[in-house]
C-alpha cells in the first residue's frame, strides 16, 4: 500500500528497512527536517557526537565490528566537510558506511548559499558512490542502492546528499523494497571470475612450492574466512602472515602464525617473505607499507592473489595466478583441490630467522606489560581499537589476538584520532563486550571531545592513552631520518585524570608497573566509560623498522643502527 | 613500450557520471592525451573516448577502475591500430590575398572543407587520424593560424567482436 509521507519520514522508514538501529550524527540547518521526523522512529537510535568527524569514524567502527553498514548524518557545508576524513578512512579500509548529508534547498543550489558546499564533488574520490537526491520519489530507491553498494562486493562508503526542500517534500512510500533487490551492477560483487584452470594452477603451485607463505589481509576478516584459512594452513603446514588489517583473521597462538609483515614487521616475517618462493595473498592489496620497495619485494616468489576487486590484482606486484572473488568463496572452491603436505623444513628455516627482540623499552611500564594486563583482564574477549602511531604498531605486534575481528584500526589512511570515536561504534555493535580504545597522547587529543558523547549516551568505552609526551612515530622518524631535529613533536597534555573527572568518569594514571594491575582491574570493572593514562618511556622506538623506500631485507633493528640523515 | 591506446567507455549521459569517470582518470594519474564525449545510438547512454599514451596493460587497468564506477555500463581498451580512430579539427586561418591560392591548395591536399570564407580568413574542417590532423596543422603553420578547435579522438574497436551497446 502506498502512503504519502515527507521525504524525511521516507528516509527514516527506508533506513529501518535496511536494518539500521543506530545513527551517529549532528544536526544543523539543512538537515533539520530529518531531525524533525526522527523522534517518530524510536527504532533509530541517534547518537549525538561532538564533531561530525567522530560520527563518520563511529559509523566506520560500527561497520567493522558488526559487518553491516554504519550510518552517519550531518548537515550541509561544514557538517558535511567534517565527515570527509572519516569517509576517506572507510574508503581506504573498505568498510561500509552510509553518510547522509543535508544540502541547501534546490532553488539555492549553485548560488553559494549559506552553508552550501559541493559535498558530492568533494567526496567523489573518497567514496565508493555518492548521489544527490533531486526529488522525494528517489529517496526510497537511493537508500536501497546506497546500502547495497556500500555492503556488497568490496565494501566502501556511500554518501547521499539530500536538499532541505526534498526532505520536506511529500512523496509516496511503498516499502518492502529492501526485499526486492534487483542485484544492481557492481563489478566488485563476489561473482568468482576465474577459470577452473586457474584454481588448478593455484593448487599445483601450492603443492609444489618449497617455501610458501600465506599472507592474510582485511579480505579474510571482511569475508569471515577464518575456518577456511585455518583449514588451508593446517592441511598444508604453510605459515600465515597477517597484515595490519588482517590481524585477528588467524589466531595468534597458532603454531603456524608468523606475525605482521612490512615496515614494522618482525625481521623473521620479512625475511621469510624475501626467501619465499610462493606467496598466497588472501584479500589484501600489497600496500607499500607491506611490501617496502617493490623492486626488492620477494623477488623469488610467485604470487597467487585472491581478491574481490579485480583492479587490485597485478596493481602493485606481478601475479602468477589471480583469483577474483570473495576470499571465503574462493577458498571453499580451492580447498578440495589441496592435498595434505607439510612445510616442516621451511618452518625450521624460518625459526632460524627469529631474532631475540631488541628490547627497546628500558622502563618497566612497557607496552607489552600494558597489553598483557588488558588481555588478561578481559580473558582475551575484548576488542582493541587502536589509533595511529607507535602505540598502533605495539598493539598490532604485541597484543595476543585470539578472537576473529578483535583488532580494529585505521590502516590505509592512517587516521590519527580514529580510535576514540570508532570505539564508540564498536561498543554499540558489540554490547556487553569490553572495548578498549588505545591511543597515543597525540591522537587522543584529536577527538577526546567524544568523552562527552560517551557520557551522554552511556557508551562504555575503556580509553587507554599511551603518554610519552611526543608525537612518537614522527619523533622516531626525526631521530633516524632527520638528524634528531624534534621539530613540532613534543606535545603537552592536560591532566587526564582531572579531565576524566571533569567529564564525570573514572580516570587513572599509571606511572609504574606496580600500579598497572590495579588500574586495569578498576577499568575492567567500570560499567561506563573510563580513562587510563599510561606514562611510558619518552623516547622508545618501534623496532624493527624498514626505512621509507627501503626493501624488506634492510631493517633497522635497534638504536645502534646508523642514523640516516635525509638530504 | 608506450603507445596510443583507446579506452572507450559507455556510460549514462549524466554529468555526475562523466565527472566520476574523468575524476577517476585524474586520481589514478593516468596519462591522458585526449577526451571526447558524445551521445550513442542508445538513448540515455554516452560514449567517452579516452586516448592514453601508455602500454595496453595500463589502459586495461583503467578499464578495471572505470568499470567500478556506478553509471558506467562498460569499458574496453584497445590499441588504436586495432580500432578505428578519428578526430575532427576546425581551424581558423588568416587568408591574405597574396597567398589565398596557396592556402586552398593545402586545404585540398588534406581533403579539408572550407566552412566559412570571410574577408580576413577561413574556417576549415579537417578530419582523420590524429597523425593526419597534426600533419595538416603543421602544413597550415606556413600560414597564420588564428584558432584551432579539436574534438579529441573518438574510436571504436573493430567489428570483429560485435557487442551491442543497447541492453548494457
Amino acid at each position: 500500500m502506498t502512503e504519502t509521507l515527507t521525504g524525511s519520514q521516507i528516509l527514516c522508514r527506508a533506513l529501518l528497512e535496511e536494518g539500521v538501529d543506530v545513527l551517529f550524527g549532528y544536526p544543523g540547518g539543512a538537515i533539520m527536517p530529518f531531525y524533525h521526523a526522527l523522534p517518530e522512529f524510536p527504532g533509530l537510535r541517534h547518537v549525538l557526537v561532538r564533531h561530525e568527524q567522530a560520527a563518520a569514524h563511529a559509523a566506520d567502527g560500527y561497520a567493522r565490528a558488526s559487518g553491516r553498514a554504519g550510518v552517519c548524518v550531518a548537515t550541509s557545508g561544514p557538517g558535511a566537510t567534517n565527515l570527509v576524513t572519516g569517509l576517506a578512512t572507510a574508503n581506504m579500509d573498505s568498510t561500509p558506511v552510509v553518510a547522509i548529508t543535508g544540502q541547501v534547498a534546490r532553488a539555492m543550489m549553485g548560488r553559494d548559499a549559506f552553508q552550501e558546499t559541493d559535498i558530492i564533488g568533494i567526496t567523489q574520490p573518497i567514496t565508493k558512490h555518492s548521489r544527490l537526491i533531486e526529488d522525494v520519489e528517489e529517496i526510497e530507491d537511493a537508500v536501497r542502492e546506497a546500502f547495497q553498494v556500500a555492503q556488497e562486493g568490496r565494501p566502501g562508503p556511500v554518501l547521499l546528499d539530500i536538499p532541505k526542500d526534498v526532505q520536506n517534500q511529500r512523496g509516496s512510500w511503498t516499502g518492502g523494497r529492501a526485499d526486492r533487490r534487483t542485484g544492481g551492477k557492481d563489478s566488485t560483487t563476489a561473482v568468482p571470475a576465474y577459470r577452473p584452470a586457474a584454481l588448478e594452477e593455484a593448487a599445483r603451485l601450492i603443492a609444489e612450492a618449497e617455501r610458501p607463505l600465506i599472507m592474510a589481509g582485511h579480505g579474510v576478516v571482511l569475508a569471515g574466512a577464518y575456518p577456511e584459512l585455518r583449514v588451508l594452513a593446517e592441511r598444508t603446514g604453510i605459515p600465515v602472515i597477517t597484515t595490519l588489517l588482517g590481524i585477528s583473521g588467524f589466531p595468534e597462538s597458532h603454531p603456524l602464525h608468523l606475525g605482521m609483515p612490512g615496515m614494522h614487521g618482525e625481521v623473521h616475517v620479512n625475511r621469510a617473505i624475501q626467501q619465499s618462493d610462493l606467496i598466497i595473498g588472501l584479500g589484501l592489496r600489497f600496500d607499500d607499507r607491506v611490501t617496502g620497495n617493490l623492486a626488492g619485494f620477494a623477488r623469488g616468489a610467485k604470487v597467487i592473489h585472491v581478491e574481490l576487486d579485480s583492479s587490485e590484482i597485478g596493481k602493485n606486484v606481478p601475479v602468477a595466478v589471480g583469483l577474483v572473488g570473495d576470499v571465503r568463496e574462493v577458498l571453499c572452491s580451492l580447498l578440495p583441490l589441496i592435498s595434505p603436505r607439510n612445510c616442516d623444513a621451511w618452518r625450521r628455516e624460518i625459526a632460524g630467522f627469529v631474532r631475540p627482540r631488541d628490547e627497546s623499552f628500558r622502563a618497566d611500564l612497557s607496552p607489552q606489560a600494558i597489553l598483557d594486563a588488558i588481555s588478561d583482564a578481559s580473558d582475551g574477549r575484548c576488542t582493541i581499537v587502536s589509533d595511529v602511531g607507535q602505540h598502533q604498531m605495539w598493539v598490532a605486534k604485541l597484543f595476543r589476538y585470539q578472537r576473529p575481528n578483535s583488532h580494529i584500526t585505521s590502516g590505509g589512511l592512517g587516521t590519527m584520532g580514529f580510535a576514540v570515536p570508532a570505539a564508540m561504534g564498536v561498543a554499540l555493535a558489540r554490547p556487553g563486550l569490553p572495548v578498549w580504545a588505545i591511543s597515543g597522547d597525540g591522537g587522543f587529543q584529536m577527538n577526546m571531545q567524544e568523552i562527552a558523547t560517551m557520557v551522554q549516551e552511556g557508551i562504555p568505552v575503556k580509553m587507554a592513552v599511551f603518554n610519552n609526551g611526543y608525537l612518537g612515530m614522527v619523533r622516531q622518524w626525526q631521530q633516524f631520518f632527520h638528524g634528531k631535529r624534534y621539530s613540532a613533536t613534543p606535545i603537552w597534555s592536560p591532566n587526564y585524570v582531572k579531565l576524566a573527572e571533569a567529564y564525570g568518569i573514572a580516570g587513572h594514571r599509571v606511572e609504574s608497573i606496580d600500579q598497572l594491575e590495579g588500574a586495569i582491574a578498576g577499568a575492567a570493572a567500570e560499567p561506563g566509560p573510563v580513562l587510563v593514562e599510561f606514562m611510558i618511556e619518552q623516547e622508545a622506538n618501534v623496532f624493527p623498522m624498514i626505512p621509507p623506500g627501503g626493501s624488506l631485507s634492510e631493517p633497522i633493528e635497534g638504536e645502534a643502527a646508523t642514523p640516516l640523515v635525509s638530504a | 613500450m608506450s603507445d596510443a591506446q583507446a579506452v572507450s567507455v559507455l556510460l549514462e549521459d549524466r554529468l555526475i557520471t562523466l565527472t566520476r569517470a574523468v575524476g577517476l582518470i585524474r586520481r589514478r594519474n593516468l596519462p591522458v592525451r585526449s577526451l571526447a564525449i558524445g551521445p550513442t545510438a542508445t538513448p540515455g547512454l554516452s560514449r567517452l573516448t579516452i586516448m592514453m599514451q601508455s602500454d595496453i596493460e595500463t589502459a586495461e587497468r583503467a578499464v578495471q577502475h572505470l568499470e567500478k564506477v556506478i553509471g558506467v555500463r562498460g569499458a574496453i581498451a584497445f590499441p588504436t591500430l586495432d580500432g578505428v580512430a578519428r578526430e575532427l579539427a576546425l581551424v581558423k586561418v588568416r587568408s591574405p590575398h597574396h597567398c589565398y591560392a596557396e592556402l586552398l591548395d593545402v586545404i585540398q591536399l588534406y581533403n579539408g572543407v572550407v566552412l566559412d570564407d570571410s574577408n580576413d580568413g577561413l574556417i576549415i574542417e579537417l578530419s582523420g587520424s590524429e597523425a593526419f590532423v597534426l600533419s595538416c596543422l603543421r602544413a597550415l603553420d606556413a600560414f597564420e593560424v588564428v584558432e584551432v578547435a579539436r574534438s579529441g579522438t573518438i574510436a571504436l574497436g573493430t567489428a570483429n567482436n560485435l557487442q551491442s551497446e543497447a541492453g548494457r
